[in-house]
């Protein structure tokens, strides 16, 4: 089985790179969301194994909607995507229930090591 | 074949622009207001995405300008910083050189020194006073009074300028003629140097309506994904042909047509994953989006590598709907077979979208192809895949055209629907099924008088002999739907441009004229609508 993974970011060229490299790595990435509020439902409707979150979003900060997510679903794993100089929000979201972060610009190598990592500790 | 590294770079593009449109806007706010928190926010947010993309991208300058002006912001936002004074100067300036660097990338072009801003935005940092050199506060005062050398336009305003021009062009065709008429050569002198402004004017206005085609085809990785995305299907597209340039309204009218292929070509065109490798095929479709020039024509191309079209099933489906004699089917090579799918209804059929997952609505996309006075060709190989091809004008203003005569008046038939002309004696036609048949260019052609077409009625074309084909016929052999047919006129005139003016009322129900042009003798010429003789003919042929 696939691990299904949802894509919260503004950036639609982010998205596309981060969705190529998970797809090419055989990941199944069932959705993608531009702001909090679709994070939000794509979540609860999709069901993906593991998210992965921008800190930085249009409508709501990354830390409210990782908030939202966990309290509908404990077991979704959270993947923070984070810029440098956001150390205090990163440090905040996994005090929250976030997996790991990956900082941007990111290399492939290492989005699928955490990736793969955060969802190893799912089992 | 574009890589993704093009496709990112066009991305990257796409959105800086337009994140740097939002940034002036928001900026411009901030200074009206600066309590206006929104503004602040989505300025944060900006900034912090060029910064990830740039850095992603290896534009590294522009990261560090974007990082730090979001750092400026951050403070502003949590109150350590206000914006005003000079803090606010430097963020313009800052927000000034992102655009100038985003414009540089797009153009391949150094990007521009940032040290200067850089300094001033961490004394800012630091809270020190930024240093805003005399000469940089002279450039921005004379900056502000330059204006920019791009001018937006309203395409309505471009398509009455284009009219405007249609009509003159008549007109001087009109006044050459008279001045030769008249024989005085200082009139004709006039006439000559009218004439070459006029085509001029045409050509100038006709290339301010250009477009890249990539305007329209960048829109597509986005579909292809959604598309791809809900169907389950694993689809790479490459684009080409980009800059390839085009009449800004046959893009346009082309969009649903484009559209509508593309989705059909992941929807229906790919086979699913699974399918694909039992078939020995990669799992990942190729869809390839093309643009290219061929003499005056822009040829868009969709293809795929899905799993072609079935040309038995679309046979045995053409003669159940009655489009064609189960005997004449059999006789028809494949592209004339595939030539049905763009017929009106025949789409509906079930069974073609099922077995070749085509057809639905691909008679629309024929119909906007044809307004165009364009062509759409398919060609395909079962289990290979299904290339689509629209061949389409530069430019809508002017079209080539064939002038002959009938009947002692004059007619026209665009070029873009003629294949070619001929002289042919009777010998050289024959008689099959009633029909007069020409071997041109290796190819049997069914050959009709052009006055019978038009005369007689609706009723069936008497059967054809040889007896009535006296002496040597001058023959125009058109194209339409991948279907040829020679048409017998009295005489060839000359080959010219012209201007096509659409029918007025009532004589725009007869559908068999595209519309009319009038020749320098003042005379009209109506202009022949290839598809709607074709399928005069293929209605009336027994």
């Amino acid at each position: 089985m696939k691990n299904r993974i949802l894509i919260v970011d503004d950036s639609f060229y982010m998205r596309t790179m981060l969705k190529n490299m998970l797809t090419d790595a055989g990941y199944e990435v069932v959705g993608e969301a531009a702001n909090g509020q679709q994070a939000l439902e794509m979540a609860a409707s999709a069901k993906p194994d593991l998210i992965t979150l921008d800190v930085i979003l249009p409508d709501n900060t990354g830390l409210d909607v990782l908030k939202g997510i966990r309290q509908n679903d404990p077991e979704v794993k959270v993947v923070m995507c984070s810029a440098v100089g956001q150390e205090v929000i990163v440090n905040e979201a996994l005090e929250s229930g976030a997996s790991a972060y990956i900082v941007k610009p990111f290399s492939e190598e290492k989005v699928l090591e955490i990736v793969s990592s955060a969802l190893q500790t799912a089992e | 074949m574009k890589s993704r590294e093009q496709e990112y770079r066009e991305i990257y593009m796409a959105e800086a622009l337009e994140a740097y449109d939002a940034m002036s806007r928001h900026i411009s706010e901030l200074e009206r207001n600066p309590q206006d928190q929104d503004a602040l926010n989505e300025l944060f947010r900006l900034m912090h995405n060029l910064k990830s993309n740039s850095r992603a991208m290896g534009f590294n300058s522009i990261g560090e300008v974007a990082h730090h002006m979001e750092t400026i912001f951050g403070l502003i936002r949590s109150k350590e910083k206000e914006f005003s004074g000079s803090l606010a100067t430097v963020l313009f300036t800052g927000v000034d050189t992102i655009g100038a660097m985003i414009r540089a990338v797009g153009d391949d072009q150094d990007l521009p020194e940032s040290t200067a801003l850089l300094d001033n935005l961490d004394r800012l940092v630091r809270g020190e006073e930024p240093v805003l050199d005399g000469e940089t506060a002279d450039e921005d005062a004379n900056r502000k009074l330059e204006l920019s050398d791009l001018v937006y336009i309203q395409i309505k305003k471009l398509d009455h300028l284009l009219n405007l021009v249609g009509e003159l062009i008549i007109d001087r065709d009109r006044i050459l003629t008279l001045s030769q008429e008249i024989g005085n050569s200082a009139l004709q002198s006039a006439a000559a140097h009218l004439f070459r402004i006029t085509d001029e004017l045409q050509y100038s206005v006709m290339d301010a309506r250009l477009v890249n085609v990539g305007t329209l085809l960048n829109k597509f990785p986005r579909v292809v994904r959604d598309v791809a995305s809900a169907e389950q299907k694993q689809v790479e597209l490459t684009l080409s042909g980009q800059d390839i340039q085009i009449d800004r309204n046959i893009l346009q009218i082309i969009t649903d047509a484009l559209l509508h292929l593309v989705r059909n070509a992941v929807s229906h065109g790919f086979e699913t994953p699974a399918e694909r490798e039992k078939a020995g095929k990669p799992v990942q479709g190729q869809l390839v989006l093309s643009a290219q020039t061929e003499r005056d024509d822009v040829l868009i191309q969709v293809t795929d590598d899905g799993r072609g079209i079935d040309v038995e099933s679309v046979r045995r489906k053409a003669v159940e709907r009655g489009l064609v004699s189960k005997e004449a089917a059999r006789l028809l090579d494949d592209s004339a077979v595939r030539a049905f799918l763009f017929e009106p209804g025949f789409s509906m059929a079930k069974e073609v979208t099922e077995i070749s997952g085509r057809g639905v609505g691909l008679d629309v996309v024929k119909l906007a192809i044809d307004s165009l006075g364009g062509q759409l060709r398919v060609e395909s190989v079962l289990g290979e895949g299904t290339t689509f091809t629209l061949v389409l004008p530069t430019s809508i203003a002017v079209k080539g055209a064939l002038l002959f005569e009938l009947d002692e008046r004059s007619y026209a038939i665009p070029l873009m629907h003629t294949d070619s002309v001929v002289s042919l004696w009777p010998d050289d036609l024959h008689v099959v099924g009633g029909l007069l048949m020409a071997e041109v260019q290796g190819e049997n052609v069914p050959v009709v008088s052009l006055r019978r077409l038009l005369h007689n009625g609706d009723g069936p074309l008497p059967p054809a002999t040889r007896a009535e084909v006296v002496g040597r016929q001058d023959i125009i052999i058109v194209n339409y739907n991948n279907r040829k047919l020679g048409l017998i006129v009295d005489r060839f005139l000359r080959q010219q441009n012209i201007v096509i003016k659409p029918m007025s009322k009532p004589l725009d129900i007869i559908e068999l004229f595209g519309g009319v042009t009038l020749l320098g003798s003042g005379q009209v010429c109506l202009v022949l609508d290839v598809p709607a003789l074709t399928r005069l003919f293929l209605a009336r042929r027994l």
